[in-house]
């Protein structure tokens, strides 16, 4: 499933957790916006190390689904390039 | 998901929360996710960390080491299959016996009907001059199922080889490259460096598959026992090697992906390989290769090269096993 993740966190410290955490599961767009394609695992897995790290009271995350069909209609303008995944060099 | 390729001298591999990090010099060089890797592959120096270690030990990610050059050195696996039942029915069909025969019936089926599908290929897009070779193919490929002596079937298979490499200079539309004879250790030409390069990836990803599948990979059937020669890697090897190694050579030639600015030659050896560029370019169009999907004859679904390593290798355990009657090569059309 292909997952856009937004995030609004109050205070800098948990803030730097929350974009560690969520560069293991996908790709950093822009400030506070993740890319991440995940299988059903991976997400319960990344969504139970967001819950044990949030406050519900000050900060908020979302989560917004994009079918199969929607994917390669999203238009991307200037910005980081989605990530090659076939291969990677070093 | 795609396999990680370090080509950078003296880097090092460690792991930070759930992420594979290369640094060389003070430098990240790579920060990717691990859930998108699914095999590492070093050419020259690196250290590895041992967080990392475990890490790629635990998700089952193989960890190969090259020289800088291509040479395959070793590999570390995660833990050997607990199948037991394959490897003994593996050793019970070891020497001349039906099913080693049936076994290597097909390795050889499978190569020459797929390199005659790539000459009639070539042949519809208007390349003369291969009928002979066609035909030739044809005649070291209908004899193979009444051949049950396994030194008359290496025979078979020798001649449609000859066949096809007689005519593969043909099928090369780029005026900058030219292929002769096959050349091997060491290759002296650009294209014969390609096949030589290629065929070494390709090996280390039967191998791969034949292990998670829980074979011995070196006790083959085609090939016979030499010291550390991964036998049924190669022999298993065979039929993919048309399908992947040589479609894709001939397509980054023809294409000029490649061109002759990428090879660079030994003075004295007169050895050609890739620079570190032209290597680049390579390893990127093999990985694109291997992604590619492709309907299976036999399961009936898409499915990418590299998961049909592994489904050839589950079919010939299958076979071993006496839970089907029959092997069935990798033909496509």
């Amino acid at each position: 499933m292909h997952v856009v993740i937004t995030y609004d966190i109050s205070e800098d410290k948990r803030r730097t957790k929350i974009h560690k955490i969520l560069s293991s599961y996908g790709q950093w767009m822009q400030f506070s916006v993740f890319e991440c394609s995940l299988t059903a695992t991976q997400y319960t897995k990344l969504r139970n190390r967001l819950n044990k790290l949030i406050k519900a009271e000050e900060d908020s995350i979302r989560l917004y689904f994009l079918c199969e069909c929607c994917q390669p209609k999203v238009e991307r303008i200037g910005g980081e390039a989605v990530r090659d995944e076939t291969v990677f060099f070093a | 998901m795609g396999t990680v390729y370090i080509s950078t001298d003296d880097t090092f591999i460690g792991k930070t929360d759930e992420r594979l990090r290369v640094r060389a010099q003070k430098e990240t060089l790579l920060d990717v996710p691990l859930i998108k890797v699914d095999g590492v592959v070093i050419l020259g120096r690196a250290t590895v960390s041992p967080a990392a270690l475990i890490e790629l030990l635990e998700r089952k990610i193989p960890l190969s080491f090259m020289t800088g050059t291509g040479r395959f050195l070793g590999r570390l696996e995660p833990e050997l299959n607990k199948n037991i039942f394959v490897r003994s029915a593996q050793w019970q069909a070891a020497g001349e016996t039906d099913r080693s025969i049936h076994a290597v019936q097909g390795f050889i089926r499978g190569k020459l009907k797929n390199y005659r599908s790539t000459l009639l290929r070539a042949q519809r897009e208007g390349i003369d001059g291969l009928e002979a070779g066609i035909t030739r193919l044809e005649q070291a490929t209908n004899p193979i199922n009444q051949t049950s002596i396994i030194d008359a079937l290496r025979g078979l298979e020798w001649a449609g080889s000859a066949a096809y490499f007689g005519h593969f200079g043909r099928l090369i539309r780029n005026g900058d490259f030219s292929f002769k004879t096959r050349c091997r250790r060491p290759p002296t030409d650009p294209v014969n460096a390609l096949l030589s390069f290629g065929y070494a990836l390709l090996g280390h990803d039967v191998q791969g598959a034949i292990n998670i599948v829980g074979f011995d990979p070196y006790l083959g059937y085609l090939h016979t026992q030499r010291y550390g020669r991964p036998s049924l890697a190669l022999d298993l090897m065979e039929e993919f090697r048309p399908l992947v190694v040589d479609a894709m050579v001939l397509s980054a030639i023809n294409r000029k992906a490649l061109t002759p600015s990428d090879f660079a030659d030994e003075p004295v050896s007169h050895a050609v390989s890739l620079t570190d560029e032209g290597r680049r370019k390579f390893l990127r169009l093999y990985e694109q290769k291997k992604q590619s999907k492709f309907k299976h004859p036999v399961m009936g679904r898409q499915c990418t090269y590299q998961e049909a390593f592994e489904i050839q290798a589950r079919l010939l355990a299958k076979y071993l096993m006496s839970e089907t009657e029959q092997y069935p090569p990798l033909v496509l059309r």
